[in-house]
């Protein structure tokens, strides 16, 4: 290939000042990710031998085994250049290191690089896989008709599944891997710009009822074994404080580590939620719900590896709660029907059955 | 998706809902909501530049800072309650103006030990005049716009020298016209008082122009600079 993606890649850092990742390279030049990442490789040979002109920062994607506590893992970071020595000692067995971004500023934390590929993963959307490396032959939008049920199933049962993790994605490439699996589910959504549109406006009001790091969402449609229910949204107290303490303990543990939400593009988070009814407006939900979380370990087989994740899983129970929660099939649920639900579930006459209480409105 | 922990002050829960509600109402600037509706979003969006300036001028040990979200990105928020109680209040006074529109430039002022400033970011707001917006594009056009001034914050370090150590702020309002007469009619908050800010905190010797970000919406213009002192030390 001509050198004049140098240029390109030369315009968008030093001129633009952009942070260019490798993953917004391939998607804005059209290439395939290996190509993006050499690209951004040969660019920063290229101008490090100059020694000349601003200064260049990159950030890096190493990925290898280490031993943690008798356990082997199997770690992805993205690290800084200054600390990719350390990283690479500390593991095991380096299995990759490619370049994950190159920009001018010399970044504090990672979100920003998140940031950059939030965008362009969301314009590009429908083929985002396009120019990835992964590969699922089972991933393919659904069809109306399959889009249709997936829509009716989603509105009745209100269990929804959510691992709920604190900021950091402990493993990037768990995630890149089941993101090919999901689209069968999630593309479907985008079938319609209607329906995607309505659910973006419900989910909006969703999670401003529910807690943040619910970011990695996807991870729920691949663990099926794991079931969580909706939390309540009133007890936001308990959550933040836990989730933060955790958050901290990350921190101090892996200071080297920088750790990347990959930007799922076909979970980010607006189209996990099905249509809600209409009224953004809901009343209280049971005062008997609480939240509970607890750390759960969990396998998850991916294509190439197997690892052992640990998430978080947030449980809501109610000492009143009458359906049986078995309903593990459903994947998509909204919290306000869940609420909806525990408050008839209080009803002490009769088990109303969701249908019911639906009708009864 | 655009939510903060539950210390969140009102006005914010209050435009969560203004987003929510976007996609079903074409507002109209003669609605009574429309003012409130754009000073919302860009008190919003100051309370998140604000500490994400903090976190990356290191104004503050980044100790001190934690990860949010915010427009589906994650952004850094000080924990300090003060400083969040300062910036809040702040914001709340200026909302009013903005709604008014009598807001010309939000700036926030970087000094060193001797109070002399060394750099202002400057947001130049402008409301366009409209009769309508068309809701559907609203939502995630302003925020995708918010998004990209949120990156590009994160990034000015590669453009502006280091400060010295030991920095303080603070937030300054430029208003249009007579606005500030009836700033004293209307102390918002009380032990909070606005005061003419000094000349020297205003006008900076031998400064650059440093251009950071522009948005043009329907709703809001906004334009994002530096002003940057040439010797810092």
């Amino acid at each position: 290939m001509d050198d004049l993606y140098l240029d390109n890649i030369d315009e968008f850092v030093n001129d633009q000042n952009k942070i260019v990742t490798y993953k917004w390279l391939s998607l804005t030049l059209g290439v395939h990710v290996n190509t993006a990442k050499q690209m951004l490789y040969h660019y920063l040979q290229q101008k490090r031998n100059e020694s000349s002109g601003t200064p260049l920062h990159a950030t890096y994607l190493v990925s290898g085994k280490c031993v943690e506590n008798g356990s082997t893992y199997h770690k992805v970071s993205v690290v800084r250049e200054d600390k990719l020595d350390a990283v690479k000692a500390k593991m095991d067995v380096t299995i990759s290191v490619h370049v994950y971004s190159v920009q001018r500023a010399e970044l504090k934390d990672s979100s920003p690089l998140y940031s950059t590929d939030y965008d362009a993963v969301k314009e590009n959307l429908k083929n985002c896989n396009k120019y990835s490396a992964i590969r699922c032959a089972a991933a393919v939008p659904l069809s109306s008709s399959e889009l249709q049920r997936a829509q009716e199933k989603a509105l009745v049962p209100p269990v929804e599944k959510e691992i709920s993790k604190p900021g950091f994605n402990e493993n990037t490439s768990a995630t890149s891997k089941p993101s090919a699996k999901q689209p069968a589910g999630i593309m479907g959504m985008f079938a319609s710009k209607n329906a995607s549109k309505s659910q973006e406006s419900s989910k909006e009001v969703k999670t401003e009822q529910k807690e943040d790091f619910s970011l990695v969402r996807e991870q729920s449609k691949v663990s099926k074994a794991l079931k969580v229910e909706s939390k309540d949204t009133r007890n936001k107290t308990k959550r933040p404080e836990v989730v933060d303490s955790d958050d901290e303990k990350m921190l101090s543990q892996q200071k080297k580590r920088r750790r990347i939400k990959k930007p799922q593009p076909d979970s980010s988070d607006e189209e996990v939620v099905p249509d809600s009814p209409p009224v953004p407006n809901v009343h209280t939900p049971s005062p008997k719900k609480q939240v509970k979380r607890e750390p759960v370990s969990h396998q998850e087989v991916s294509i190439t590896n197997i690892m052992t994740e640990k998430g978080y899983v947030s449980e809501s129970y109610s000492e009143s709660e009458e359906e049986p929660e078995s309903n593990s099939q459903a994947k998509d649920s909204s919290s306000l029907k869940h609420q909806k639900k525990t408050s008839a579930a209080k009803k002490p006459t009769k088990q109303p059955s969701i249908m019911g209480f639906f009708q009864k409105k | 998706m655009i939510f903060y922990k539950r210390d969140a002050p009102l006005f914010i829960k209050g435009c969560c809902i203004y987003f929510g509600c976007f996609s079903m109402a074409t507002l109209t600037r003669q609605d009574l909501n429309f003012g409130q509706v754009v000073a919302d979003i860009l008190c919003e969006f100051l309370e998140v530049a604000i500490h994400l300036i903090l976190y990356v001028r290191e104004i503050y040990p980044s100790g001190i800072f934690q990860k949010r979200k915010k427009y589906n990105v994650p952004v850094q928020m000080s924990c300090h309650p003060e400083l969040n109680q300062y910036i809040q209040d702040t914001l709340h006074c200026v909302k009013p103006l903005i709604q008014k529109n009598e807001a010309e430039k939000v700036v926030m002022v970087i000094m060193d030990k001797e109070h002399h400033p060394v750099e202002r970011f400057v947001f130049e707001i402008s409301q366009p005049p409209l009769l309508s917006i068309s809701s559907e594009t609203l939502l995630s056009h302003v925020e995708q716009l918010l998004r990209a001034m949120i990156l590009k914050i994160s990034v000015c370090d590669a453009v502006l020298d280091n400060n010295p150590p030991g920095c303080t702020f603070t937030l300054l309002v430029h208003t249009r016209e007579a606005a500030t007469r009836n700033m004293e009619k209307v102390q918002v908050i009380k032990d909070f008082p606005w005061i003419v800010a000094d000349e020297q905190e205003v006008h900076m010797e031998e400064a650059k122009l440093i251009p950071l970000k522009t948005m043009t919406s329907d709703i809001l213009k906004m334009q994002l600079y530096v002003e940057e002192r040439t010797q810092k030390n």
